[in-house]
């Protein structure tokens, strides 16, 4: 079975231009999904960082179908819809990226709990470094309750969107026979 | 597609990513010095997404409904015996309203005070809020066309949700009174002490400069002012919550983690712009009017 894996070719369905785009389309649906207006008391402050999933996810797996100056625009325009300061979620997207690149093969293939680890640890320091970033900006301390909140519903919700995000690499992308390879 | 040597385009692929990661933190450093340089992107890309935006809430909106519904199915009865002593309330305050609205009139006859200016309401609907902890905006799918200009108070029922901010064709932000950038002249009801609403993100607004601080207890009414013309005076934005330790706070009364629909007051003033000559310009005309000469509400961050 491994054998007869390792002689095909490994990537049977990528080829397919519209597939290619999946990665894309999932960061800016997520990114899309973080800005509309639940109406759960308090979530707006403490929406999961969805986008930041996504480019955890699609680094680790396909970094050659996300490329960078995607993760620039898709903060960009966050940025922008948000009313946030500009430029700040696309350099958080980016550093995710820069870090994830550098530590990637430690995951590939990996049980997902390890994966979740590390993602803990990524998310953790994008939403610390945010704080403190916006702190420095605003030049004055912001309390850091919602900041802590926030990271903690982004790391329980992501299993569920490390699922749906590995099915669709599947479906769509990777095809059956790469995912049981790994 | 040209051709480029394996080393070179290597080259361009590692360089990349530092250099937009650069050029991001340039930008943040830009759009902090100069509040008003995105702006006008701001605006235009909100026009864009708001249509997108707008359909993509829709369904969440149907969810809402229907849990709503099968959540108040759950409490229908106590739900009926409340609203039962809610009513019968309400009727005794409805007579002591009616008794009060023809004495006001009365005793303003004799007087001969100058009526209130007409106001008139656009109602639009929430399409986008701004997810994540540092910012307390919400996007309203309305703009100039729809007569919205900058500055003008957007409220709900309950009372005053925040100001715009920014104004597009089609879409406009509104600027929550919990954000960090809010500040809202206000008084105190009753004893007319004027104080300034300052948001700092959390839930509960700070209330600075209080002119009496001694006389603040919790529970007083907070009203805006009216002072510096960019609010008509009088709208309902909460109660005092604390008073002591950290400074005062206010509870607004409107629950802004669950706007759905706000009503924007066109109370003739927008801002403090210098009033029309045309007795009634056309929405887009003053609008640009609007972007153009409005100075009085600051953009985003000026502190």
């Amino acid at each position: 079975m491994a054998l007869r894996d390792f002689t095909e070719p490994a990537l049977p369905r990528t080829n397919s231009s519209a597939a290619r785009l999946v990665p894309v389309l999932a960061t800016i649906i997520a990114a899309v999904l973080s800005i509309l207006p639940l109406r759960i008391p308090g979530y707006a402050a403490l929406t999961p960082a969805l986008a930041l999933m996504a480019v955890y996810h699609w680094t680790i797996y396909r970094p050659d179908l996300l490329p960078a100056i995607a993760l620039f625009a898709i903060g960009l325009g966050e940025d922008l819809l948000a009313g946030g300061l500009v430029g700040i979620g696309a350099l958080t997207l980016l550093v995710t990226r820069a870090v994830v690149l550098q530590t990637r093969r430690h995951f590939v293939g990996r049980s997902f709990p390890f994966v979740w680890a590390g993602f803990t640890l990524v998310a953790g320091g994008a939403m610390i470094g945010l704080w403190a970033l916006h702190c420095l900006l605003e030049l004055s301390f912001i309390n850091p309750r919602n900041t802590v909140f926030r990271m903690v519903l982004t790391i329980a919700v992501f299993p569920a969107a490390s699922f749906l995000l590995g099915r669709i690499q599947r479906a769509l992308i990777d095809g059956p026979r790469l995912v049981r390879n790994r | 597609m040209i051709r480029l040597s394996p080393q070179l385009r290597a080259g361009i692929q590692r360089s990349t990513l530092p250099a937009l990661i650069l050029l991001s933190a340039g930008i943040v450093l830009i759009g902090k010095t100069d509040q008003t340089m995105f702006e006008r992107f701001r605006t235009g890309l909100s026009d864009v997404a708001a249509p997108v935006l707008d359909i993509a809430a829709r369904p969440l909106g149907a969810i809402e409904a229907a849990l709503d519904r099968a959540r108040g199915l759950i409490g229908i009865y106590q739900e009926n015996r409340r609203l039962e002593q809610d009513n019968a309330r309400l009727l005794q305050w409805q007579q002591v309203a009616l008794k009060l609205t023809a004495e006001n009139r009365q005793l303003q006859g004799l007087l001969k005070v100058v009526p209130d200016r007409a106001v008139s309401y656009v109602t639009a609907r929430v399409i986008a809020n701004s997810g994540g902890a540092y910012v307390r905006t919400v996007m309203v799918n309305a703009g100039t066309e729809g007569g919205l200009a900058r500055g003008q108070a957007a409220i709900t029922g309950d009372g005053l949700v925040g100001r715009l901010t920014e104004v597009g064709s089609r879409a406009a932000r509104v600027l929550l009174i919990t954000d960090l950038n809010s500040r809202i002249p206000v008084k105190i009801e009753g004893s007319h002490t004027s104080a300034v609403l300052a948001g700092d993100n959390s839930e509960r607004p700070r209330l600075l400069y209080v002119g009496t601080p001694e006389t603040l207890k919790i529970g007083d009414r907070i009203l805006t002012s009216g002072e510096g013309g960019v609010f008509p005076p009088d709208l309902p934005v909460g109660v005092v919550s604390a008073v002591g330790g950290s400074g005062p706070r206010v509870e607004p009364y409107v629950e802004l983690s669950q706007l759905s629909y706000v009503m924007v007051v066109d109370y003739g003033l927008s801002g403090s712009l210098p009033q029309p000559i045309q007795p009634m310009p056309r929405p887009g005309k003053r609008a640009k009017v609007a972007s153009n000469e409005e100075t009085q509400a600051p953009p985003r961050g000026t502190r």
